[in-house]
């Protein structure tokens, strides 16, 4: 046995970093569920020791460690002769990820460091989220950033200073505290296991099913629940929310469609429908939860005009995004949950988005740089394309909740160059959607394009569209509807 | 029938749970290494994913007694679990709920009755069943 030492040229790589160790060298297998190693090491060693050098090889902390060999748990401080641990044997280990060791149950929440607790406390709340959510809906506890919070080992939280007993409160303290603080945002989102947990469709499905909204938002739209019923089509939605970069494309492509569809003659109708019916309540179930919905007064409003859906013209209920209605801004990018992220991108459901998941919404701090980044170029670069976009409910939160917070905005590019960019843009954007449209331009020249287009669909009566236009603040559907209620169709 | 000695079987058992065969999600070994009768083993489950039971780390008492393996061996959880067939109060595992341990065949080992468990752990009955908090015990 004895003759294991540096024969390997391997080995002897390795013997120079373990140059603090006498002895022989040992080659253990490292084996986890997912993975296996093989690490050389000391036969003195002390497990401590044995978990730094896998705690490199594994990239995770020593503290995530566990290691089990013949069906013990190695403490730190025992050594590997100690469990006849030899050269060739192997040992499992368990990489605890956003959980707590075995030892020790509620308290140790506070005690580790910043981004941790956060993490752990949220994977605190899943096993909460297990028991309570959804009576029964069972998810799995190792859930960590489970906004669907709720009861159960509400000790760990009272140690966070989370008292309260009321899930529904909890639940918004959770997103309160993650709104608050983007960096522990983008952290669970980095978090492999949030990653895992939205790759598995089931468990998206029981969570959505879980809120009582959404069940509310089921019954009164069946769709919904065919489309959760649907793997497919959720494994699609979780791709997306999970991919922001593909997110992105899609709601671009998403964007363009539904401009287009916006331009067919009743399609705006169609559209409007789908806003009503789908996110409208979505948006009001949300609401309870989350403050003011700025939508409300536009879908009302659109209703009570009738004929006369001037979406963009009416600033009333945004009278400044980025202003006081902080909560309901940045509540309404609270991410993670089903809800909460659909109803807060306020991205509208489409077909290839079914609830509406707003990645922006859900990764806000750390997904979506390069993707929104050439987004945004896009959008600079073609005023027109912005206003389609404006004009697209949806993106109004979207740019509300960046513009609420320019941080949030600046580490949507993270790192990177344009930060300044980012920052002046973000300006540029604020004022054209404070004014609605580019100031200080004749509305002839600010309309051209909008003109030509409505030339183009044979609204040859240049005066009229005009009028039209400025009335609807340059969206073309309106100015259009506007046209065709003064002739008679 | 060619029925192996019981310590044959128990040292081969030792050496497997010390090589690691099998995927990871299990381990055994004796519980004390100077135990000569190889009666008493220590077990551990790795909870398996998308249960309740994920990511925690079960341990468990597995006793062979004289007659293994012609005889099932008695296992007790001493992590606190919540499962099916398993007692709430001590952790012993009813070797009547458990099919292996009900119709024991003697060449079942120490490592399947653990993986058996497991699999258990997956089933629609016991994996949403909410779990006590992590790193309890049972007294005994």
């Amino acid at each position: 046995m004895a003759e294991n030492s540096g024969t390997d040229p391997s080995v002897d790589a390795n013997v120079d970093k373990n140059a603090a160790q006498d002895g022989t060298m040992i080659v253990v297998t490292v084996k986890t569920p997912k993975d296996k190693e093989e690490i050389v090491i000391s036969e003195d060693s002390s497990v401590a020791q044995f978990k730094q050098e896998i705690s490199k090889r594994f990239k995770a902390t020593q503290e995530q460690l566990v290691l089990i060999f013949a069906g013990k748990i190695l403490k730190d401080g025992d050594t590997l002769n100690q469990h006849g641990i030899k050269d060739g044997l192997t040992v499992h280990l368990v990489i605890k990820t956003a959980h707590k060791s075995t030892a020790g149950s509620a308290s140790p929440t506070t005690s580790s460091g910043a981004a941790t607790p956060q993490a752990s406390s949220s994977s605190r709340t899943s096993p909460a989220a297990a028991s309570s959510t959804g009576g029964g809906a069972g998810v799995t506890p190792a859930q960590p950033a489970n906004i669907l919070s709720g009861l159960g080992d509400l000790s760990a939280l009272s140690g966070l200073g989370m008292g309260s007993s009321n899930f529904m409160e909890l639940q918004q303290q959770m997103q309160r505290q993650l709104m608050s603080n983007p960096e522990m945002l983008s952290q669970i989102m980095e978090n492999p296991l949030v990653q895992n947990m939205m790759s598995n469709p089931d468990l998206m499905r029981q969570m959505f099913v879980g809120n009582p909204q959404m069940q509310q938002l089921m019954e009164r739209n069946p769709e919904i629940s065919h489309m959760l019923n649907n793997p497919e089509l959720m494994r699609q939605t979780m791709e997306l929310a999970r991919n922001p970069a593909m997110m992105q494309e899609m709601m671009r492509n998403q964007d363009r469609a539904l401009s287009n569809l916006e331009s067919i003659p009743g399609g705006y109708n169609a559209l409007r429908r789908m806003y009503t019916d789908i996110q409208e309540p979505m948006f009001s179930a949300a609401r309870e939860q989350f403050g003011n919905n700025p939508f409300s007064a536009l879908g009302s409003n659109a209703d009570s005009s009738g004929a006369q859906p001037s979406r963009t013209e009416n600033r009333e209920p945004l009278p400044n995004p980025w202003g006081p209605p902080a909560t309901s801004a940045s509540e309404n990018r609270a991410t993670g949950t089903s809800t909460s992220s659909t109803s807060t991108g306020g991205t509208a459901p489409n077909l290839s988005n079914p609830l509406g998941i707003n990645a922006m919404g859900l990764g806000n701090g750390v997904f979506s740089s390069p993707g929104m980044q050439s987004l945004m170029q896009q959008l600079t670069e073609n005023p027109q394309l912005m206003q389609n976009i404006m004009s697209a409910p949806y993106m109004r939160s979207a740019v509300q909740s960046m513009a609420q917070n320019p941080d949030l905005a600046s580490q949507v590019s993270p790192g990177s160059t344009p930060s300044q960019q980012q920052q002046q843009f973000m300006q540029q954007m604020l004022q054209m959607f404070v004014g609605g449209e580019p100031p200080s331009q004749t509305p002839e020249v600010r309309f051209h394009q909008q003109l030509d287009q409505l030339n183009a669909m044979g609204f040859i009566n240049r005066e009229a569209n005009l009028q039209a236009l400025i009335a609807t603040g340059g969206d073309i559907n309106a100015a259009i509807e506007r046209l065709l209620g003064s002739q008679p169709s | 029938m060619f029925k192996v000695p019981r310590n044959f079987r128990l040292l081969e058992e030792l050496e497997e749970g010390q090589k690691g065969v099998g995927d990871g999600t299990v381990s055994w070994g004796l519980e004390d290494d100077e135990d000569m009768t190889l009666t008493r083993w220590t077990g551990m489950i790795i909870g398996p994913a998308r249960t309740n039971y994920e990511n925690r780390i079960y341990s468990l008492k597995v006793e062979c007694g004289p007659k293994y393996p012609e005889a099932p061996p008695t296992v007790r959880f001493v992590t606190k679990i919540s499962m099916n067939g398993i007692n709430n109060s001590n952790g012993t595992v009813d070797s009547r709920s458990i099919p292996i341990l009900s119709k024991w065949q003697n060449s079942y080992s120490i490592k399947i009755v653990l993986q058996e468990l497991r699999r258990l752990m997956t089933s629609k009955e016991n994996m949403k069943l909410p779990q006590p908090p992590e790193g309890q015990t049972y007294s005994n």
